[in-house]
């Protein structure tokens, strides 16, 4: 595989991009504005792999698998279930300041990480090289973050967006580790997502019209 | 590692068959044919879900006989592996356990559903109009479930058993909130939520794994998806990318097989879903999941040793954690969901030992758990049928009125704690040797002690159900009858396994000595 043809300053913007819509969705109290974000991040992902794909023609299948499914049907479904519920987040238990704090943070020790250490993650070949790295480091950013948003949401459906997160930052390290895997386990693992996303929608839903609210805090039916 | 090299000079010795792709496509055919044609026919529904769980049990039955009958030249004594998709799908003897555990289980909770949805009150509580359309789709999943925990215990591809363990997770959500108030909202929400992250966690691992057996350079992109043939060459993989994909792997698999402390979505889920899924939940769903944890670490036994002490602490934890949190509980679900952790951690402790002894016993308690916990779920079940009540406290001297649930909770409490004759004593008993023999004496005396703990915390509820005086205010228990024998049918063909298998153990070794032997990794 050749790397040097890759679009090396372009993969870097598009990463750094990714990596400021993943704070903006995260950090965004109306929901709306946060589910565009996630959107914004899945089309940046479909230009990255595009960007990759150019070194390894089996990503354009992948491409055009996340704009189907990360790009069109998950924001489409937060949308409508973010009009049948409610528009603005229950307040989060931190707030925006440490948020960005947090944020940039992950980014210099992961890149430092990715960087300096890449044999523990990925004693793969392909890690070894630089693009490569970056990638690496922004996925890893994107997960912890949607593990942030998990952890210090109390909106159901921030949470979701939190789930979505997380799946990024898997998908997007399988670029630099697993370049070779089969179309129909990439279709399982995109499609998945979605039935995920989608399930958990409705079943907020369901919550929404039982507690009257999104917010997980007053699931409390069932302690011990 | 002299195994490891000469396994791999060998080729693959599988046979090529049409059992494996059957057993997970034919149920999710089936959940489409349910939805096509069972709208309004519930009939229809029940006698499809029920000939494809037959079915299923059938060629879980056939593959298991085949595995254990069958022998290879080239390698004496490990039975015949059946492949199929070019080694894409492979049943070897550790897989024919867990389907048999899907086969058997699923066939009696499909039984029991066929009563149990027929129940009114049961109806009232989703709403009639809803329960109507909401039948044909619960049976849908209900096959579906069956045929993704299939597909996760037959696949040997990394990424597709990630795959295969988030679709159960994703066909049972629904079945979860099947009620859909308030309780089993909150019980669907957090399973679906905490599962599916907990599962991410486990593709990381899955796929940092993949990339490590690719780097090893004898592996093309393709093979190195291949469980079996990353097993090969896990010698070769630097410790420290083992040991990033393992710490994924278990935080993944082991949320999902409700091993403490990444349970707290277990007593939710298992309490809330009505009683056929909890069975599915509790006897097959988290077994599968250990099975899919044993199957991918149990490959880096030999490369990190430090594993070993790290997991036994883990289950131990769990053991102990599980059976203190049933001892307060006072809903009779809850009790037996938290049992599950409980019982999880033994069967963990086992398998973590890599030892020979280690696996048989850990495997052996996995099979056992299943039927146990099948049959006292199912007894439960059939208290909150005949009476409407959950909680241990408002029930009381059922024994005369309900002889035959009494009978089977009795001897599921008495099996679970690991109580002879039964056939948790002889797989509790295996372990407690096994940890033993590695020298881990903490390990059994925590072991031994959660057993005491797990026996009072069934016992004093077992008395107060069924035999102290009713409770004051509770008129109607005066009433109560015997569930109708379509609910206790499979309790006491469970039971009667149960003993069975305490008597004469040795009815499972064949199949156990082989799958023992498949992640028995340390030591001779």
């Amino acid at each position: 595989m050749n790397t040097a043809s890759l679009p090396v300053e372009l993969i870097r913007t598009l990463s750094m991009t990714l990596v400021i819509t993943s704070v903006l969705a995260v950090e965004t109290r109306r929901l709306r504005l946060s589910a565009a974000a996630y959107a914004a991040q899945a089309l940046l992902i479909v230009a990255l792999l595009a960007s990759f794909a150019r070194v390894n023609p089996s990503l354009y299948w992948w491409a055009a698998t996340a704009l189907v499914t990360k790009a069109i049907l998950i924001p489409w479904f937060l949308f409508r279930y973010i009009d049948r519920t409610q528009p603005v987040e229950v307040p989060p238990f931190v707030g925006f300041g440490p948020s960005v704090v947090v944020a940039a943070l992950l980014m210099i020790g992961f890149f430092r990480l990715t960087h300096m250490h890449v044999e523990l993650l990925a004693p793969a070949g392909l890690a070894r090289e630089e693009v490569f790295r970056t990638n690496l480091a922004v996925a890893a950013t994107v997960f912890v973050l949607g593990l942030y948003a998990l952890l210090t949401r109390r909106d159901a459906i921030k949470t979701v967006i939190g789930l979505c997160l997380l799946e990024n930052g898997v998908h997007l390290s399988l670029v630099s580790l697993a370049p070779d895997l089969s179309e129909t386990a990439l279709f399982g693992v995109a499609s998945e997502v979605v039935v995920t996303v989608f399930l958990l929608l409705y079943v907020i839903r369901g919550v929404y019209r039982e507690f009257g609210t999104t917010d997980t805090l007053r699931l409390k039916e069932l302690q011990w | 590692m002299v195994s490891i090299q000469a396994a791999a000079a060998v080729p693959a010795a599988g046979v090529t068959s049409l059992l494996p792709p059957a057993v997970f496509l034919l149920p999710i055919v089936a959940g489409f044919v349910i939805l096509a044609g069972g709208r309004r026919h519930h009939g229809f529904c029940k006698t499809v879900a029920l000939l494809t769980a037959l079915a299923v049990a059938g060629m879980a039955g056939w593959m298991a006989w085949l595995v254990v009958g069958g022998t290879v030249p080239s390698l004496p004594g490990r039975g015949l592996v059946l492949s199929a998709w070019r080694d894409e799908l492979r049943v070897d003897a550790l897989s024919a356990l867990v389907m048999l555990v899907i086969g058997v289980v699923g066939l009696f909770a499909t039984l029991y559903s066929a009563k149990y949805l027929e129940h009114q009150p049961l109806l009232d509580r989703v709403g009639v109009g809803r329960a109507e359309r909401r039948i044909a789709i619960f049976y849908a999943l209900l096959v579906w479930f069956l045929g993704t925990m299939s597909w996760a215990a037959v696949t040997n591809n990394i990424v597709m058993l990630y795959v295969a363990v988030e679709a159960t997770t994703l066909t049972s959500g629904l079945l979860v909130a099947f009620f859909w108030d308030r309780r089993a909202l909150e019980a669907g929400y957090k399973y679906l939520m905490l599962l599916t992250v907990g599962i991410t966690f486990a593709l990381f691992g899955c796929v940092v794994i993949y990339a490590a057996g690719a780097a090893t350079g004898r592996l093309t992109g393709g093979e190195a998806l291949l469980i079996s043939r990353v097993r090969e060459v896990a010698g070769l993989i630097p410790q420290r990318s083992a040991l990033v994909g393992v710490s994924l792997l278990i935080v993944g698999f082991g949320m999902k097989a409700g091993l403490a402390p990444f349970h707290p979505w277990l007593p939710d889920a298992h309490a809330e879903a009505p009683t056929p899924v909890s069975v599915l939940l509790s006897g097959v769903m988290i077994n599968v999941a250990l099975y899919a944890l044993a199957r991918t670490v149990s490959i880096f036994f030999p490369v990190l040793p430090q594993l070993t002490v790290f997991l036994v602490a883990l289950g131990a934890f769990s053991m102990l954690l599980g059976a203190v949190m049933a001892l307060v509980q006072d809903d009779l679900k809850r009790l037996l969901a938290y049992s599950s952790v409980s019982q999880m951690g033994y069967v963990l402790a086992g398998i973590a030992l890599g030892t020979y002894l280690g696996a048989f016993g850990g495997l052996f308690h996995l099979l056992n758990h299943a039927l146990i916990k099948a049959l006292l779920f199912m007894a439960a079940g059939a208290v909150i049928y005949a009476t409407g009540i959950r909680r241990v406290s408002g029930l009381g001297g059922l024994a005369s009125r309900m002889p035959v649930t009494s009978a089977c909770f009795i001897v599921g409490a008495l099996a679970i704690a690991g109580f002879p004759p039964f056939n948790g004593f002889m797989s509790k008993l295996t372990v407690y040797l096994a940890l033993a023999d590695t020298g881990l004496w903490w390990a059994v005396g925590v072991a031994v002690f959660t057993s005491l703990v797990t026996l009072v915390a069934f016992i004093r509820p077992a008395i107060r159900v069924f035999w102290a005086a009713p409770a004051p205010g509770q008129p109607a228990l005066a009433a109560t009858r015997e569930v109708p024998a379509a609910l206790w049918a499979p309790m006491v063909v469970l039971a009667a396994v149960c003993l069975l298998l305490g008597v004469a153990p040795g009815l499972a070794y064949g199949l156990l000595d082989r799958a023992a032997v498949l992640i028995a990794t340390v030591g001779g």
